[in-house]
C-alpha cells in the first residue's frame, strides 16, 4: 500500500512559527509523524513521499499548492494520503483539510487526518472528511496516529466505518440509517424510565444551535421604503409556470403583482402539500397581503411595494437547500433596491 | 375496564366455500366477502388475494392494514364506525394473530412524495423492517364507482377495511384461543405501586394541517374537529377505538399498530413487571395554527397533570412535518410542570444532514427517538406476483426498481413499530 503523507513546516522539522512562509516541497519517503503512521499501518505500508509546506505559505496560496499537490498524488500511484495530526493549530488543519479534501474529490483516493474538534478545519472539511479527533495535546501522537491508521486501513479497503465514538473521528455531522433491534417505541420508553432514575440516557438526536443572525439597522422612514413579500407557503400563478415542487422545492418564483389591488383567486394556486390551503386558495390575498398592503401605500405609511412577490414551498425543505434559495432571493432583493421585506409562512 | 385478548395464531389463509377457522389455518368465502363489501353503494366490484410471508409478490398502495380482531358477547366492533359508538376496551375479543386485512387503494398518489404509494412486500431484503411482511394477507382490490368525491371513496375503503376484517375473526368467537392476553389494571390506586414513577403516553391522533372529512372516522366514528385532548384508557387503543385518518396512509399510522400499539404494550408490560406505575393515555389532535396549537398542547398536558397526575409522559406524533411542533411544544410545558419527557420523531433530514433533522430547538425537550428511512432504498426485483387495484400501477409495482424505505409499507412507521433509526455520524 502506497501513501504520500502531508505535514506542516513545525512537523516536517524545518521549525516552528518563524518559518510558516515555507514553501511546498516534496520529500521522499516519510518523515516525522509519517514514520509512525508508516510503521502503525503495517508491513505492506510504505510512505512513499512527505508534502511538507509552511502553514502560511500553504493558506496563502492555497489554490496554487493544491494544484500542485493533486498532480503529484496523480503521479505517486498513493492508495492513501494521510495529513497531521495538526492539534489545535488553526492555517495547519486548513491546510491539511483543503489538501486531503481536493484529493478525494478530484483523485478518488480516501484521506485521513486529525484535529482538535474546535481547529477552523473541522467547521470547513468534517462533512467531507474523516477527521480523528486528536485534542490538543501532542504528547498523545502515538494513540491519535493510531487512530488514523486503523480507520485509514478501513477507507483503504472501503470497509464500512463505524460511528464517530467507536472509530475516533470527530461527527460528519450527517447521518445515516440503521435497522435495529429495539422498536422505536421500546428505545423511547427506555430514555424516558433512565432520565426518571437520574440516569445517563443518549438522545438519539441532539437540537443544532445555529448563529444568531443580527438584526439590520432599522428603516428610519418607512413612508419612503419600498417592500417587498416573500412567502413560503407555495402560492404561484394558475399552471405553476416556474414549476415550484409542492414538496422540497428547489426553485423559487418572482410574480408580477403592478396594477393589481387584489390577488384573485382565479389567477392562482398553491403548490404545497403540507398546511391546510384552503384560505389561501379562496383568497390568496391572505398568504400574500396585497390588498392591505395596497392601501398602506396608498395612505403613505410604507413608500412602496416592490412589483413582485417572491414565492417558495418551505415543506420538508431541507437546510442545505434553502439556504442556497435564501441566498439567490437576496441577491434578486438587492438588485432591485428593496429595503424590506415582509416573510409570510404557513 | 379490562381487556381480554383471546388470541387465535394463523397460519394460513385459503379460500373455499364457507368462512371457518380450522386450528391455525383460516378459510374464507369469496363470495360472501363479495356481498359484504358492496353492501356499500359506492363500491362496484371488488376482488380478493391473498399474499403469505416469503412469497415472490407485491401489493400496493396500500390504503391500510387491519389486524382481523372480533368482539365475543355481542360487544362493539370498531364502535363508532360499525358497531354503536360505545366505549372500546372491555370484555373479550378474538384476535387472528399473523393474519391481516389489508385494503388495496385505486388511485395513483400524490406524484409529489411518491409514485408508487406504500407498497406490501413479501420477499426479500425490503422485508427485515416491516413486520407486515410477516403476516399473511387478505387483500381487499376495490373498484369504487367512477366520479366518486375521493374522500367518499376513501370512506368506502375505510368501512370495507374493517368489516372484512370483523368478519373474519367471527370465525374464531366460538372457538377456544390458543392463549389470552389480559393487561394489569391501570389507574385504580393501587398503594403496592407507590414509589413507581407514574407514566403516562400522549399521542397525536390526527393533524388539523388537512381538514377531515365530514363522516371522516377517527375517533369512535368522529371526526376530530374541534376536538379536545381526551383520556383513553389504553385499551380502548387496542381495541378499536381508533382508526387512522383517511389520509394518512403516507403518514406511517396503520390500523393494525392501533390493535398492537407498540407503545402502549411496551408500557404494559413495563407496568406487569412493576418497573414503572403506567396511569393511563391522552390522545390529542395537532393544531393548524398558532392558537390552536397552544390550546390542544396546553390542555394535553394538563390532563397528564392534573388528572393523570404524571411523573414522566412518552409522546408521539401524527402525520408529516408541522406536528413537531406541536410534540415538542407539549414536551416542553410538561417538563416545566415537572414531568420529564421523551418523544418520537420522524426523519425529515432529505439531506441527510444532522442541521435538517430536527423542526425544533428547545432545550428541555433532550429526550428523542428519532426514526429513520430518508437514507434507505432498496433494490427490489421483479415480482412473481403483483396485485394492485389498476392495471397502470401493477405495471409500476412489476419490478426491478428502486423504492424507498417510506414507501414499504411498515418500515417507516410512527405508532412505535419501526427500528428503522438514523444515526449520527
Amino acid at each position: 500500500m502506497k501513501i504520500v503523507y502531508y505535514v506542516n513546516q513545525f512537523f516536517g522539522g524545518i521549525g516552528a512559527e518563524e518559518h510558516a512562509g515555507a514553501p511546498l516541497e516534496f520529500r521522499d519517503g516519510a518523515l516525522g509523524p509519517a514514520k509512525l503512521f508508516e510503521q502503525l499501518m503495517g508491513n505492506d505500508a510504505t510512505v512513499t513521499m512527505t508534502i511538507v509546506c509552511g502553514d502560511n505559505h500553504a493558506v496563502e496560496h492555497q489554490d496554487q499548492v493544491t494544484a500542485a499537490v493533486l498532480d503529484k498524488v496523480r503521479a505517486s500511484g498513493a492508495d492513501l494520503v494521510a495529513a497531521g495530526p495538526c492539534f489545535d493549530a488553526g492555517r495547519y488543519g486548513m491546510a491539511a483539510g483543503a489538501i486531503c479534501s481536493a484529493i478525494q474529490r478530484e483523485l478518488g483516493i480516501p484521506a485521513i487526518t486529525a484535529m482538535h474538534v474546535e481547529n477552523p478545519g473541522v467547521d470547513l472539511f468534517r462533512e467531507e472528511l474523516h477527521i480523528v479527533d486528536s485534542g490538543i495535546s501532542i504528547a498523545k501522537m502515538r494513540d491519535i496516529v493510531a487512530t488514523m491508521a486503523k480507520l485509514g486501513k478501513k477507507l483503504v479497503a472501503r470497509q464500512p466505518v463505524g460511528l464517530p465514538a467507536e472509530e475516533g473521528y470527530i461527527s460528519r455531522g450527517l447521518l445515516r440509517d440503521q435497522l435495529g433491534d429495539k422498536t422505536a417505541a421500546t428505545r423511547m420508553i427506555d430514555m424516558l424510565i433512565a432520565k426518571m432514575d437520574g440516569e445517563k440516557f443518549d438522545s438519539e438526536m441532539l437540537p443544532n444551535a445555529f448563529a444568531p443572525v443580527p438584526m439590520p439597522a432599522r428603516i428610519k422612514d418607512m413612508s419612503k421604503a419600498k417592500l417587498m413579500v416573500i412567502t413560503d407557503g407555495g402560492l404561484v400563478p394558475k399552471g405553476n409556470p416556474d414549476k415550484i415542487e409542492g414538496t422540497a422545492a428547489t426553485r423559487w418564483g418572482a410574480y408580477n403583482i403592478a396594477g393589481s389591488d387584489d390577488l384573485r383567486s382565479e389567477d392562482y394556486e398553491v403548490s404545497h402539500g403540507g398546511y391546510d390551503t384552503r384560505f389561501v386558495q379562496d383568497d390568496p390575498d391572505r398568504l400574500v397581503p396585497l390588498d392591505a398592503l395596497r392601501e398602506l401605500e396608498k395612505s403613505g405609511v410604507i413608500g412602496k411595494l416592490h412589483e413582485e412577490f417572491l414565492s417558495t414551498c418551505g415543506r420538508s425543505n431541507p437546510l442545505s437547500n434553502t439556504r442556497r434559495l435564501g441566498r439567490e432571493m437576496v441577491e434578486k432583493i438587492k438588485r432591485d433596491g428593496v429595503d424590506a421585506v415582509i416573510l409570510t409562512s404557513t | 375496564m379490562q381487556l381480554t385478548l383471546a388470541v387465535h395464531p394463523i397460519t394460513d389463509i385459503q379460500f373455499g366455500t364457507r368462512l371457518s377457522l380450522d386450528g391455525s389455518a383460516l378459510t374464507v368465502d369469496g363470495e360472501e366477502l363479495h356481498r359484504l363489501v358492496l353492501e356499500d353503494a359506492a363500491i362496484d366490484n371488488v376482488a380478493f388475494d391473498i399474499v403469505r410471508p416469503g412469497e415472490s409478490c407485491r401489493a400496493g398502495p396500500i390504503f391500510d392494514v387491519v389486524e382481523p380482531r372480533a368482539k365475543a358477547d355481542g360487544g362493539s366492533d370498531f364502535p363508532g364506525i360499525i358497531g354503536a359508538p360505545t366505549t372500546a376496551g372491555m370484555g373479550t375479543t378474538h384476535v387472528l394473530a399473523g393474519a391481516a386485512v389489508s385494503v388495496l387503494a385505486e388511485m395513483s398518489p400524490d406524484p409529489s412524495r411518491s409514485a408508487t404509494g406504500r407498497v406490501l412486500e413479501m420477499s426479500g431484503s425490503a422485508t427485515a423492517g416491516s413486520a407486515y411482511s410477516k403476516l399473511c394477507h387478505l387483500l381487499v382490490v376495490p373498484q369504487t364507482k367512477p366520479g366518486l368525491p375521493r374522500s367518499t371513496v376513501l370512506k368506502a375503503y375505510r368501512v370495507a377495511s374493517v368489516k372484512v376484517a370483523v368478519h373474519l375473526a367471527r370465525a374464531a368467537l366460538a372457538q377456544a384461543p390458543a392463549s389470552t392476553q389480559t393487561f394489569e389494571p391501570i389507574g385504580a390506586e393501587d398503594k403496592s405501586r407507590e414509589g413507581l414513577s407514574r407514566v403516562v403516553y400522549i399521542g397525536q391522533i390526527f393533524s388539523r394541517q388537512r381538514k377531515p372529512a365530514v363522516d371522516e372516522p377517527i375517533i369512535y366514528g368522529t371526526n376530530t374537529d374541534g376536538m379536545l385532548p381526551v383520556i383513553l384508557h389504553p385499551d380502548e387503543w387496542l381495541d378499536g377505538a381508533l382508526v387512522p385518518s383517511l389520509n394518512s396512509w403516507f403518514g406511517g399510522t396503520e390500523t393494525y399498530f392501533y390493535q398492537n400499539h407498540p407503545v402502549v404494550l411496551d408500557l404494559y408490560r413495563r407496568h406487569q413487571a412493576r418497573e414503572i406505575n403506567f396511569v393511563g393515555t391522552v390522545a390529542t389532535v395537532a393544531g393548524n395554527d398558532n392558537v390552536d396549537r397552544v390550546r390542544q398542547c396546553h390542555a394535553a398536558a394538563n390532563l397528564a397533570k392534573w388528572n393523570l397526575r404524571a411523573d414522566g409522559a412518552v409522546m408521539t406524533k401524527y402525520g408529516g412535518g408541522l406536528p413537531h411542533a406541536d410534540l415538542s411544544e407539549t414536551a416542553r410545558l410538561l417538563e416545566h410542570m415537572g414531568i420529564k419527557t421523551a418523544v418520537m420523531v420522524s426523519d425529515v433530514a432529505r439531506d441527510r444532514r444532522v442541521e435538517s433533522a430536527l423542526l425544533f430547538n428547545v432545550p428541555e425537550v433532550n429526550a428523542i427517538v428519532y426514526n429513520g428511512g430518508n437514507g434507505t432504498e432498496y433494490e427490489i426485483p421483479k415480482a412473481a406476483r403483483v396485485i394492485a387495484a389498476k392495471p397502470e400501477l401493477a405495471a409500476l409495482l412489476a419490478g426491478p426498481m428502486t423504492i424507498d424505505a417510506n414507501n414499504i409499507i411498515g418500515v417507516t412507521n410512527q405508532q412505535g413499530a419501526s427500528r428503522m433509526r438514523s444515526l449520527v455520524y
